[in-house]
């Protein structure tokens, strides 16, 4: 027999996937903002936060929705070759493929854009842009001036990065969605949501208000964060339940696993 | 997985009681300092208090006793105001008593004279009756018999103080008692004040016409006048109404020229 906590554990597995995407206040707002950007002649379109903010889960579920509607590719991993980058904006342009023994010259790539003005209008969404060379980063700000090539970039919010974003990229954005953690009831929110679409009422109901609170300072409503403290703490669960189940109640979460969860992951020095 | 979950539950023990260590641990250590502190702030201020201010605060509790010392003296008769009330709280002095009293509180100025001057004083009481000890008081020769206080009639009334009659007076006018009456006509026959002693046997007589001695006195004191026949017709009433053989002795003393 599977352990019931070993499902719910899998649940807060970290993954970029539009299935495990949570309706949120926050997420809809910046969602809605996306959407009506790409509607608007702008170039480039920065998503912009710290890590697990929901950024990749953003542009994940953005692509999903638009992929049937408009011309729309999604870079999920950084391609760091330039060589590669310029072949895959290229085949996913044209529907064509590049031999091996061949590459793709930027200038022509920038001509072949540029013949297309009025005619089409091709989304890229690139996902960990802060992984991209300068150069290659001047590259991508050229094919957007063409206006037929239109790229949502995200970026993680470092110190460095925040230099990056700032001034590398100031001329050049035309609009920034700024992503940040959740809020203590977004949070809650996040956590029902998640448990009650894999059928775990139940979980759910064991999760109060305080935990929620207790959660929150520890993971600071970070997604990702908190999907890995979840993750450890049904992992405890887990343990609990295959081998010592009086230690453990079905009825609420036990402080006492939530402390030593976080003593695991480093949020508490013990 | 076993190792672990168990090394985890280990370093939760760690950081409960570290949690519990820490507050404790710093209260003790906040009060430590904090008395420490407050010693060393205790002893810097006094090695360090200016010698002016020194001065001036012994100059302030100088001030301060003073007037303490003169509030005291304020409050002290008050106390002996006290003391005053508590002996008025005491039992009514009678009036010779309280010639007593006055000689209790000037104790040195009353001469050896004054003393023996007291002694015959007859004390007064409250209640109507004298004491036999009151009695005898009054004469030297009647004490021998004042073994027998209740044979009143026997008792010659010695003294013969204004004092004592105007006391009895103020006493009568307050009870109109025949035993007042009585005792004042007695005082005055002794004085050889036979009209008094006539007028107030009267009065004892009218508050009670049973009372031999008002008889007696009234029939004496009208003997004494030279009214002998007429002291003789009151008593041969008296004894006709009575058979008193006081009466008739007296009537007898009468005739003999004794009274």
């Amino acid at each position: 027999m599977r352990s019931k906590f070993e499902e719910v554990k899998k649940i807060f597995i970290d993954s970029i996937n539009k299935d495990n995407y949570v309706e949120l206040d926050s997420a809809t707002y910046n969602y809605n903002l996306l959407e009506t950007s790409l509607l608007k002649p702008l170039k480039m379109i920065l998503l912009y936060g710290r890590p697990g903010t929901g950024k990749s889960m953003l542009l994940n579920k953005l692509y999903h929705n638009l992929k049937e509607h408009r011309e729309i590719h999604y870079f999920e991993a950084p391609i760091l070759s330039e060589k590669a980058f310029l072949k895959e904006i290229y085949e996913s342009m044209s529907g064509k493929s590049v031999p091996e023994n061949m590459r793709v010259n930027f200038d022509g790539l920038l001509k072949y854009a540029q013949s297309l003005r009025g005619k089409r209008e091709v989304v890229f969404l690139l996902d960990e842009c802060q992984l991209y060379s300068e150069a290659l980063m001047e590259k991508i700000r050229l094919l957007s001036d063409t206006r037929v090539v239109k790229f949502v970039i995200t970026l993680h919010k470092t110190e460095d990065e925040d230099i990056v974003a700032k001034e590398h990229f100031k001329t050049r954005i035309w609009e920034v969605i700024v992503m940040k953690n959740v809020t203590e009831d977004d949070l809650h929110l996040y956590l029902q949501k998640k448990l009650i679409k894999k059928g775990f009422l139940e979980i759910s109901n064991m999760i109060r208000k305080k935990d929620i609170r207790y959660i929150h300072y520890m993971t600071n409503g970070n997604f990702r964060e908190t999907n890995k403290y979840l993750y450890t703490i049904f992992g405890i669960y887990e343990y609990y339940e295959k081998n010592n189940p009086k230690k453990i109640s079905t009825k609420k979460l036990s402080k006492k696993i939530l402390e030593m969860a976080a003593i695991e992951l480093g949020y508490i020095n013990a | 997985m076993h190792r672990k979950i168990e090394e985890l539950e280990k370093r939760w023990y760690r950081y409960k009681l570290k949690m519990l260590m820490i507050p404790l641990g710093s209260s003790i250590v906040t009060a430590f300092i904090g008395s420490g502190g407050y010693y060393l702030y205790d002893r810097h201020y006094i090695h360090n208090i200016p010698k002016t201010a020194v001065l001036s605060a012994t100059k302030e509790f100088k001030e301060d006793a003073k007037k303490e010392s003169i509030k005291v003296a304020k409050i002290e008769p008050k106390k002996i105001k006290k003391k005053s009330n508590d002996i008025l709280l005491e039992p009514i002095i009678p009036v010779i008593d309280l010639e007593k009293e006055e000689a209790i509180r000037y104790p040195r100025r009353v001469s050896s004279k004054r003393k023996e001057f007291y002694k015959h004083l007859v004390k007064a009481k409250r209640n109507d009756y004298l004491t036999a000890r009151e009695l005898a008081s009054m004469s030297r020769v009647e004490s021998a018999t004042s073994s027998k206080p209740h044979v009143m009639k026997r008792i010659k009334l010695q003294s013969t103080s204004n004092n004592y009659i105007e006391t009895m007076k103020e006493k009568f006018a307050h009870s109109h008692s025949f035993r007042d009456a009585l005792l004042l006509a007695k005082a005055f026959y002794k004085k050889a004040s036979y009209k008094e002693a006539e007028e107030w046997a009267l009065k004892a007589n009218k508050i009670n016409s049973k009372l031999e001695d008002s008889w007696l006195i009234f029939a004496k004191s009208k003997a004494k006048m030279g009214k002998k026949q007429e002291a003789i017709n009151i008593l041969a009433k008296y004894y006709a109404k009575s058979r008193s053989l006081k009466a008739k002795d007296t009537i007898e003393e009468i005739r003999r020229g004794k009274i």
